[in-house]
């Protein structure tokens, strides 16, 4: 983040003049548009698509680690039950999630508003939105949290996929399988397809970007939300269960 | 007092059957060998009572009480599953902190490390290890929190003859303390002189479970050497005993260990004297036998 803010500071002119091109076109806009905020924002906009691949290396070694290490079985003789071991790495994966993005937005953030400094933000979400600067920390807040929200599901779906192989590497490549799967239907915004979004969790995933919305369509990111928890759900449910029955033979 | 009872434990891995309804039951202060042949189900048993694998069926009494689940018994029991695993990039004192955590335990570790001859490690992280170190390095862990029963699963595996040494006077040791000890291992000859009841698993099934008593008391195979072909007279007697010649010179009867004495009285009498008379290790002879 750092590197890019600095690379931005020193040569960043010509891409502001690029991206603001056609606003200038239209607008008469006063005062500093290209700021901390706006980099900060595009710093989160650009890396939403590197942050899952980030956090599912972590997440499924967390989980199948221990069975490629067979520390697992040193653990499960211990005097513990395994829904305690297991959702103890669950708080481990959450908390994990919650430190990552942390890094994340502060490193977004931070070095962004020292360097460019802060003022209202230009963003091109379903058209023009103006963010006033007033708003915009609560709304970055906002987005992080429902980001780690995100993570977490996604986390929780690479958890199950990590204890069923016991297999870190082929659990990850499942999990971006379905990431990469996921986009692209999602892409697809036509016909039958564009009925398949609501479903599809890299929909929700993205719905971050909506608390940069003026009018902040709070009924799509309950649904998000819902949608969200319910799948982290789902998946420690079923991994809680395929763990407890699961023979650790090898 | 029984301490632990299992009634038809059967396990499958699909269409195959690794234990077939087996039950067995052990006392308090007990050494156990768990003896069989490579797959005959001895390390199964182990993860089933260690709560690792979930048997098709069966019942768990401990100390009388049956309990709900075989997982059950990790509160009471202390394990060494074959091939210990450990965090490598932790030292052994780090790795013991840890299951000592796990265990609630204030356990001295300098102590444990220096019971289980492992007190110069300090730093050493666990991936330097030796195959012996590590395996002194999982019973430090069996033994953490003084177990009532210990199950061990190849212990001896990996040791020099020291370390053998010194886990077997480990062992006698807690034993006299009051631990049950339940010890899996393909060393028949050691186990012998160590357990005092064995356990032979084949195909399964228990095909032995005998007292040490029981086995010395129990007819074993004797080797009598003759200088030369016996004669028709010493031929005649051997014949009622039921001999079998291995070769001219070397007779093998199935007697009484009591009867040695008067059979080669018998023989002198008759002019047979044997040059050499070898009794077959007993737990080794009954192993074979069983599982031939």
């Amino acid at each position: 983040m750092l590197v890019i803010n600095l690379g931005l500071y020193s040569d960043g002119e010509e891409l502001f003049d690029f991206l603001l091109q056609t606003i200038n076109e239209y607008f008469y806009i006063e005062g500093n548009v290209v700021n901390g905020y706006l980099i900060a924002y595009l710093a989160l906009n650009t890396l939403w698509v590197h942050i899952p691949i980030l956090i599912i290396i972590v997440t499924a070694y967390i989980f199948s680690g221990e069975f490629e290490l067979g520390t697992i079985r040193l653990l499960l003789t211990q005097p513990i039950s395994r829904s305690n071991f297991l959702i103890a790495k669950i708080i481990s994966m959450i908390i994990y999630n919650f430190c990552f993005m942390l890094v994340i937005a502060v490193s977004a953030i931070v070095p962004s508003v020292l360097l460019f400094g802060t003022g209202d933000v230009v963003v091109f979400i379903d058209g023009i939105q103006f963010i006033q600067e007033a708003t915009f920390l609560s709304r970055f807040f906002n987005s992080v949290m429902f980001a780690t929200l995100a993570m977490i599901a996604f986390s929780c779906m690479t958890m199950y996929f990590a204890l069923v192989f016991k297999n870190t590497l082929t659990a990850i490549l499942l999990a971006l399988g379905i990431l990469i799967l996921f986009t692209l239907l999602q892409t697809f915004v036509i016909g039958i397809f564009s009925s398949w979004q609501p479903y599809l969790f890299t929909y929700h995933i993205a719905q971050w970007q909506l608390f940069f919305i003026n009018e902040i369509p709070l009924n799509d990111i309950f649904n998000s939300v819902y949608y969200l928890t319910g799948m982290a759900l789902f998946f420690i449910i079923i991994s809680i269960v395929k763990f407890n029955k699961m023979n650790i033979s090898e | 007092m029984c301490i632990l009872k299992v009634e038809d434990l059967s396990l499958d891995y699909g269409k195959q059957e690794v234990l077939m309804a087996i039950s067995f039951s052990i006392k308090k202060g007990q050494i156990i060998g768990l003896l069989g042949p490579n797959g005959a189900g001895k390390s199964s048993i182990i993860k089933i009572l260690a709560g690792l694998v979930f048997p098709k069926s069966g019942k768990l009494f401990f100390e009388g009480n049956l309990k709900p689940s075989f997982s059950e018994l990790r509160n009471h029991c202390g394990f060494l599953i074959d091939s210990p695993a450990f965090y490598p990039f932790l030292s052994a004192k780090q790795n013991l902190q840890l299951i000592r955590k796990i265990n609630k335990s204030d356990v001295n570790l300098d102590q444990l490390l220096h019971k289980v001859g492992l007190p110069y490690v300090n730093s050493k992280k666990v991936k330097n290890f030796s195959t012996g170190m590590k395996q002194r390095l999982a019973i430090a862990q069996a033994i953490l929190r003084n177990p009532d029963i210990l199950i061990l699963d190849e212990p001896f595996s990996g040791l020099d003859p020291n370390g053998f040494q010194d886990l077997i006077f480990l062992l006698k040791a807690l034993n006299k303390k009051g631990t049950t000890i339940i010890v899996s291992s393909h060393l028949l000859h050691e186990l012998e002189q160590f357990a005092d009841t064995f356990i032979l698993l084949h195909k399964g099934k228990i095909a032995m479970n005998m007292t040490k008593n029981e086995l010395l008391k129990s007819k074993k195979k004797v080797a009598f050497t003759f200088e030369e072909a016996p004669s028709k007279q010493v031929m005649n007697y051997l014949n009622t005993l039921g001999v079998v010649f291995d070769n001219p010179t070397l007779a093998i009867l199935l007697i009484d260990p009591n009867e040695i004495a008067t059979v080669v009285n018998n023989l002198v009498a008759l002019k047979g004297t044997p040059i050499n008379v070898e009794t077959l290790t007993l737990l080794q002879e009954k192993y074979l036998e069983i599982t031939a």
